[in-house]
This record gives structure tokens, sequence and C-alpha cells, in this order.
């Protein structure tokens, strides 16, 4: 190694080494310290630590509320997702055709998604009012209780994610299409290829790589998404909107059940690093990534 | 066919000004006196006024969320620069022992759930005796931030070409003054972007400041907004008002920041 | 590059520094977390302020928070456990008196405060103050659950305040199809998914003749009986003597139709006696008070008690000053002062109950002294609220139709009993 590469590697410790401790205290040793906290029935206000091993995930297993709180985290998602990616490229497609007022639309676009998820929340809230709910005035003036009907609440906070997310998707389509050469259309229109034609063939696939990568963030996103139920629902009414990350909230910080809170959040953590590297593997297979 | 786009122009505006309905109903709310909440049969109201904005500036604690927000946010931005931009140029660059698994650690950083580390970082700020201070929620940010930073700084900093770096070399400059004189202003833009990111992800990071704050000293904006008093009904119209207020630095960056915010969310997706 | 950063990170030391509560040179200041107050007055800044008239050299600074119950719980529950003393005074809900003592979190009063003092208030609440070894808190409010009647509508079709909930039920349809109204509510109650259901709940266990927590300490030690009680309370709901947004409801959604004519019962607290009283209020002079009903074939009618008690931190600074106003908010003025007209609260003092200027501002006193006295408290344990957060959502399941009111309770159990496994 010449003294060159020596400096170089000198240099490299020196300019990571800060970041580098500060994520392993902040993010890596919290992350070892739940799975720790995960075996133990910790109750720090009543002064109980002790080890209990799996039991926390054997109980889990056989937990009605938990499978609930599986099941809406994955209808939330897969329901979430599904709707923003379909809005999203609609919305790309139509604002790649438009040539005044870019500024304009995207601020409006982006309105919703840059917005703190509590004041959606708190926007929704408001919107689904029974009686005087946008919502409900715009739909003919009956009362329905949105975020009180057990078999509403759940679209209802669907409704109000895709809102907020649907720009972000929206976006990177919309910057995917403008590096398209007018010259791929012009040719495709010379040969006699309709638009829809030219949608399924040319867009959809120049398209894709951009989707499958929103898709991943998206994902992920949404199994991790908590600010939203929690503000606008709490998880009710009786746990159709509690997702796993609600669960485990309650658990931690209603009663301070650390040990039991964290061991959903062990589970929570699992699955958002199955998915990704699930999905990572997918992607590579599909020669996106670098 | 001009005329022909700017009809599609307009209905594209359309659209998207309807799309943002939910949030210009708050504006109209927030702006709505009491008598005429309930009532919802004009889209302006008949009588605007400003008792909620007065109600929430001089009695509730947004004032003071506002400031704790301000300050919480900066700072972890500021403190995710200092020590992500060296980082990245590191991991970008430089033969760092370890690179690969490191950069693996960033990324998954990035995904790790909040609720997962909030149980953790809860017993470590405690046992610091550090509840109820901006240090708390800046050193709980900056868990998120700092990866976040780091992974969209080494991808602008890969586009800078190497020849550039080379040429100073040539001329004889040290490692640092290469850095300093090459590096920052080219990845200048960048670095703007991803401090909008970083900053606009702090300001509305809710779960670790609704779990750290103690008091209405140090709440940030989104807790105080979750927590508005109601005492007999719930104030829609003084939520309405302080929800614009929370709002506003996340619609100035959108408006008038708008074109570093897109480029970094757009970078982020578009490297890997 | 190195020097910018540590520039930058003790900046950040700095002003996260500077976000300390400030220090106190001067006047001692004592901060009082309470929640909000309903009703038409608010009692409380005017007892500060005489507070600090006997005791020169203090200040008391009134930090309300949310008044719904459970946000209540988790501020204190959060910050308590944080150790950093940033309040003195603390107005608790009864039920949390037991949990805060175990948890090391209240100064025990028991050196400055004598049996003597404690004598003159209702025994339920002196028995949540008195838990274990220790006097953890002075009562400083009473709630006891009440039904309230349109004496008008009943007087009108020759009814009497009803005994039990069948009754009720007759009575409701009766009146309902007499007036016609189609607006016209049945019985209110809060069935909302939080601490108020549960209140609710137990009455009607109690009324069943079970009960929470059985003499062993087993949970819902009678299952099927609960299992009925909870399907009576469904039944209300699908039979339309309640209205279905009652699943939503909590205190204040449910006070307001009654209080505006649109129900003819509602089961709530006495603070809405008041309100009704109020001298705009449409039903003023038409609402009678009755104890919660029984069932038929089971027991007889209690409400539940409930009220809030002044504690004191353990960590305050200023033990001295902070006892000094427990106790005086305690105290016969202090209590007056919540017996005052215009304000929503009631004493737990008994005496004040036959007092004849607090029964001219509250002529429901003694109706109420009466319903207290026959009243039951929630369990008195620390792992109350774990077991309150734990039945609320099963409760709620079973009264919105998602689980049936046998699987309800039976997951509760299993739940309840994984959970306190580990603790007794």
């Amino acid at each position: 190694m010449t003294a060159r590469q020596r400096a170089d590697r000198r240099a490299g410790l020196a300019f990571a080494a800060p970041a580098m401790l500060a994520l392993g205290a902040l993010a890596a040793y919290p992350a070892l310290w739940v799975l720790w906290l995960s075996l133990q029935q910790r109750v720090p206000i009543f002064g109980i630590a002790r080890f209990v091993g799996l039991d926390h995930f054997l109980f889990l297993a056989g937990d009605a509320r938990f499978w609930n709180a599986v099941r809406v985290t994955l209808v939330f998602t897969l329901a979430s997702v599904a709707l923003e990616l379909a809005l999203g490229v609609a919305v790309a497609l139509a604002l790649q055709r438009q040539r005044t007022g870019r500024r304009l639309a995207l601020s409006l676009l982006l309105l919703g998604w840059a917005l703190p998820s509590v004041v959606t929340a708190k926007l929704f809230e408001w919107l689904y009012h029974p009686s005087a709910g946008l919502v409900n005035v715009v739909l003919g003036g009956h009362a329905i209780n949105w975020l009180g009907d057990p078999r509403l609440a759940l679209p209802a906070l669907v409704a109000a994610d895709v809102w907020r997310t649907m720009p972000f998707v929206a976006l990177l389509c919309y910057a995917r299409l403008l590096t398209i050469p007018v010259e791929v259309y012009e040719a495709a229109r010379v040969d006699g290829a309709g638009r829809a034609a030219t949608l399924r063939s040319i867009t959809l696939p120049l398209l894709r790589p951009i989707l499958l990568v929103a898709l991943l963030f998206r994902t992920l996103d949404a199994l991790r998404a908590f600010d939203l139920m929690f503000v606008l629902t709490g998880g009710g009414p009786a746990n159709t909107t509690e997702t796993l990350t609600v669960y485990a909230y309650r658990s931690l910080f209603q009663t301070l059940q650390l040990g039991f809170g964290a061991a959903i959040g062990v589970v929570v953590f699992a699955l958002v690093m199955a998915v990704a590297w699930g999905y990572l593997r997918a992607l590579r297979g599909a020669g996106v990534a670098a | 066919m001009r005329r022909r786009l700017r009809a599609w122009d307009a209905a594209v505006l359309l659209l998207l000004a309807a799309w943002a309905t939910p949030f210009f109903w708050q504006l109209r709310t927030s702006f709505t006196p009491d008598v005429e909440l309930l009532t919802t049969d004009r889209a302006v109201p008949a009588h605007p006024t400003l008792i909620h904005y007065r109600a929430v500036v001089d009695r509730s604690v947004m004032p003071r969320a506002l400031l704790n927000s301000l300050g919480v946010a900066s700072i972890t931005t500021l403190l995710a620069i200092a020590l992500g931009l060296p980082a990245a140029y590191a991991l970008a660059r430089l033969p760092v022992p370890g690179k690969g698994l490191l950069l693996l650690a960033v990324v998954a950083s990035t995904a790790f759930p909040q609720i997962t580390t909030v149980s953790p970082l809860y017993l470590l700020l405690r046992a610091l005796g550090l509840r109820d201070t901006w240090t708390a929620l800046v050193l709980a940010d900056t868990s998120f931030a700092l990866p976040l930073l780091m992974w969209l700084l080494a991808g602008f900093i890969r586009d800078i070409p190497l020849e550039l770096e080379e040429a100073a070399f040539l001329d004889g400059a040290g490692r640092v003054a290469v850095v300093r004189r090459v590096i920052l202003p080219l990845v200048a833009p960048g670095v703007a972007s991803a401090a909008l990111l970083t900053f606009l992800a702090a300001w509305n990071e809710f779960l670790f400041a609704f779990t750290f704050t103690a008091t209405e000293a140090s709440r940030t904006v989104p807790v105080a907004l979750a927590l508005f008093p109601g005492v007999f009904e719930v104030p829609w119209g003084d939520i309405a008002a302080a929800s614009m207020l929370a709002a506003l630095p996340p619609i100035v960056i959108v408006v008038a920041l708008q074109r570093w915010l897109v480029r970094g969310l757009v970078a982020g997706a578009l490297k890997e | 590059m190195i020097r910018l950063a540590g520039l930058l990170l003790a900046l950040a030391a700095l002003l996260g520094g500077c976000a300390e509560p400030p220090g106190a040179p001067g006047p001692i200041t004592i901060v009082f977390k309470h929640a909000k107050i309903l009703g038409p007055l608010d009692p409380i800044p005017g007892l500060l302020r005489e507070f600090e008239r006997r005791h020169p050299g203090v200040v008391v600074r009134s930090e309300p928070l949310s008044w719904t119950s459970d946000e209540q719980h988790q501020f204190f529950v959060i910050n308590l456990d944080g150790r950093t003393p940033s309040f003195d005074v603390l107005l608790l809900d009864v039920i949390w008196v037991p949990e805060f003592a175990q948890a090391g979190w209240l100064l025990d009063l028991s050196p400055w405060v004598t049996p003597e003092e404690l004598a003159p208030h209702f025994p339920a609440a002196v028995a949540a103050a008195t838990w274990g070894h220790g006097v953890w808190g002075l009562p400083w409010n009473m709630n006891v659950g009440v039904l309230y009647y349109r004496r008008d509508l009943l007087g009108k079709y020759g009814l009497t305040a009803p005994r039990t909930w069948e009754a009720l039920v007759e009575q409701a349809a009766r009146v309902r199809a007499g007036e016609r109204d189609g607006r016209l509510d049945g019985v209110l109650w809060q069935g909302k998914q939080y601490e108020g259901l549960v209140v609710n709940t137990l009455e009607h266990f109690w009324a069943s003749g079970t009960s929470l927590l059985g003499d062993d300490g087993r949970v819902l030690p009678d299952p099927e009986r609960a299992a009925a009680a909870l399907g009576f309370m469904r039944g209300l709901l699908q039979r339309g003597v309640s209205p279905g947004w009652v699943t939503a409801g909590d205190e204040e959604l449910t006070r307001r139709p009654f209080g505006d004519g649109r129900a003819v019962f509602v089961r709530s607290w006495p603070y809405a006696l008041d309100l009704f009283e109020a001298p705009d209020s449409p039903v003023r002079g038409r609402v009678g008070i009755a104890a919660v009903p029984g069932h038929a074939g089971g027991a007889a009618g209690a409400g539940a008690t409930g009220g809030f008690h002044l504690a004191v931190n353990r960590r305050t600074r200023h033990a001295d000053a902070a006892v000094a106003l427990v106790r005086f908010l305690a105290s016969d003025y202090g209590q007056r002062a919540i017996a005052a007209p215009g304000v929503a609260l009631y004493p737990t003092r008994v005496a004040l109950y036959h007092d004849a200027a607090a029964v001219r501002a509250h002529p429901g006193m003694p109706r109420f002294h009466d319903l207290a006295l026959a009243a039951r408290p929630r369990p008195v344990t620390p792992y109350y609220l774990m077991m309150s957060t734990t039945l609320q959502p099963e409760f709620s399941a079973a009264l919105v139709g998602v689980k049936r009111p046998e699987q309800a309770v039976a997951y509760a159990r299993r739940r309840l009993e994984y959970l306190l496994s580990g603790l007794r």
C-alpha cells in the first residue's frame, strides 16, 4: 500500500467515524437492545425486570389481537400502496403532458405530502365528521359515522393515507417520465401506435424500474405507519384500525409494559426487514440495482 | 394545438386543486366562526374571522411549540450534515474498511421502524436524564435523519466526476483541501435538498416527540396539535388554525423551495 | 470540517440545555398539574390565589391537561417515570392512586396528615387514598354514576324512576311511542372505547351480580354473567333503545343531547346536573336523579364511584409548600369553593352535602350523598389501569358487534391472566 493509500484509509476512517459512532449509539445499539427487552417482562413503574425467554412471542402467536393487528397492517399496506401507485402513475401521466403552470401543479400536488401526518389526521377527522364533515355533505347529507363504524374506519384511514402519499409516487414517476426523450414517442407515432399502445409498450415498461423502487419505499413506509392511525382513530373502533405499530405503542406506553411491547416491535422490525430483503432480491433480479 | 394544450393544463390544475381540497377546507375552517362551523353550504364563510388564530396564538401552547419544533428540526439538520457529509464523502470516495457492510448498515437504518427503537431509546434517554429536553429529541431524530442524509449525499457526491478531484490532487492539494475547494461547492445544492428533506422529516416527526416530551415547554408542533385541549366540544376552528400554523414551514418548502425539494426526493429514488 | 462539526455539536448541547425549565430564584414556585375542569365555573384559579395570599413567598402555577382520563394517565406515567420533578402537586383520578403509590411516585403524606383529617371524607375516597400503608393523597372531588331522567316525560305517563334496566327499556318505549318524536332517544350512556366504557360495563356487571375481580383476586370469575351483561348493553343498541353513535359517546357527547331535550334517560355523573339546571338549559327543572338501575333477577343497581385526589410528586423540591397546597384544597374552605354555585364539582366532605349554603347552590346534593354511600368503587388495585386498557377494546368489540360477548369476555380473561401473571 502506498503512503497515499494509507493516508486515504486514515482520512476515510476519520471522516466516517463520527457518523458511524452516532448511528451505532442511536440506531444499532437500540436495535440490539430491543431484542433483549423482548425477552423480558419489564414493567419499570412496578420495578419488574425478569427474564421470560420467548414467552411474549409464544403468547403473541396465540393472541387474537395480534393476528388482528397483522391483518389490519397487511390490508392497510396492500390497499394503500395499490391505490397510491395507480393514482400516482395516472397523475404523473397527466402532468407529463402539461406545459404551463407546472410549478403551481407541483405545489398543489406536494402540499398533502409535506404536511405533518398529525395535521393530515386532524384534517380528515374534520372531513369525516358525521354532521359537519365535508365528505358527508358532498355525499348528500347522510350522517355516516366514518370513524366510528367498524366497517368504515379502515377504508377511511386508507383514503387519508393515500391522499398523503400519492404525491410522492406521482413525483417519482413524473421525474422519470421527464427523462424519456421525445424522439421515442415520435418514433412510436410514426410507427402508427395509438395512445393506449404507446402507454402499454413504451411508457409503462420505462416506468417499471421506478415503480418498483416506489413500491419498495411505500410498502416499507406503510408497514411502519403509526402517526395517522394513532391520531385519527387511536386504533379504534374496536381495534379495527389497530395496526401492529399502534398495538405495540399502546402496550408500551399505556401501561409501560416494555418487554411485551418490545416483542411486538421486534415483529414489526422482522416484517419490515424481511419485506425489504425480499424486494431487493427481486429488484436485483430485475436488473434495476446498480 | 396551443388551445388544446391550455385546456389540458387547466384541467390538470383543476384536478390537482380538487385533490388538495382537504387542505383548503381546513384553511376555510380556520377562518370560520363557530356559529358557522356546523353549516357547510358555503365554500367561503359568510363572516370570516381571525378569532381562532388569536385563540391559538394567545391562549395555546402553539407559539412555544413552533419554537421548539424550529429548534429541534434545525439542530437535527445541522448535526446530521456535520456528521453525515464527511461520512458520505468517505463512503463514496475513500477506502473505508468494511465499506460494503457499512453502506448496508446505513441503508438498513433508514428502514428501521420507529416503533421498534422507541422503547430502548426511551430507556436510554431516561437513564441519561435527558427527558423533556431538545437534546433528547435531537438525538432521537438523528437516528433516522443521519442515515437518510448520508445516503442522499453519498449519491450526490458520486455524481461528481472523479476527474475534478484528480485534477486538484495533481495540483498538489491535500485531501481536506480537495474536499473544501472541489467537492463542497459542487455538492452544495445537493446538501440543500437533503437538508430540506431532513428538516421536513424532523418537523413532521411525531412518535418520538410524543413519547419523549413531558411538558408544554418542550413539546413540538405535531404533539401540541395532537393534544390540543378541548373543553366541551372539540374546537374544530381552533384546531384548524393550529393546523395551518403547523403546516407553515412545509408549505413554504413546497411552494418557495420546490426545486430543491423535488431534486432531493427524486435523487433519493433514482439512485441506488 | 471537524472543527465545524465540533462547533455545531457544542451549539446543539448548549441550546439543548436552554430548554430546561427555568430555575427559581425568588419565590418558591410549585406547579399544579390538573385536568381541565368541566362546567360553567372553574374554582381553581380563585383557590390558588387565596392559597398564595395565605402563604406569601409561594407562587402556584397551574397547568391544565386534556380532560380525557386516558390521555392524562399516559402523560403522568411517561413523566413521572422519567423522574424529572417538573410538577409538584397532581390531581389524580382515584383509580390511579394505588398504581402511582406502588410505583413510588407519590409522597407519603402520613407525616403531615392525621387520620382525623381523613375522617370527614367519603369512605370510598379514603380507601383509595390509603391503599397499602400510607396516605398517598387527599380526596378532592367525588363522583358517582347516576341515572338522570326526564321527570316531566315520565310523569306524563304516570311513571316513576325505573329500578331495573328492563323497566327502563319499557318506559323508554312507552314514552317514545307516546311522544311520537323520531328524534327522542331512549337512554344515552358512554360506549366509546375508553375508561368510561369500563365504568358503564362494570355497573352492568354489578347489576347482574358479578364483578371484575373475584374475592380471591381471579379475573372475571363469572364469565357467563359478564357476557350476559355485555350482551344486554349490545341489545340496547340493536333494539334502538340507544342510538348507534353511543359507541362513540363520552360524557360530553351524551350530556348535550339529553340537555337539549332529545333523550329520556342518560347515565352520567353529578357534574351534568349543574349544566342541566343552568339558566338557559332547555331541560331546566325537568330532570330527576335516580340510582343506576339493577337487572331483574340480579342485584340492585349501584353506580360506580369516581373522583379526583390531590397528591404530591415524591421528587418535589418543595415538599412543605406542596403538602400545604394539598391540605388547603382538601380543607373545608377549599371544598366549600367547589360546592359554590356555578361549579360543577362535588366535594368529598360528607358534611357539606347537608350544608345549607351548598345545598342551595346544588339542590341535588342530598340525593347524591345517598347515592354515593350506596355506590361501589372500581377495583382498588395498582393494576386497574392495565386491566382497563385491556378490557376497553374487548368491551367495545362486543358493543359494535365485531365479537360476540362470550368471545370478548374469554379473550379478556386470557389476556389479563397473562399480563397479571408475573405481577402478583
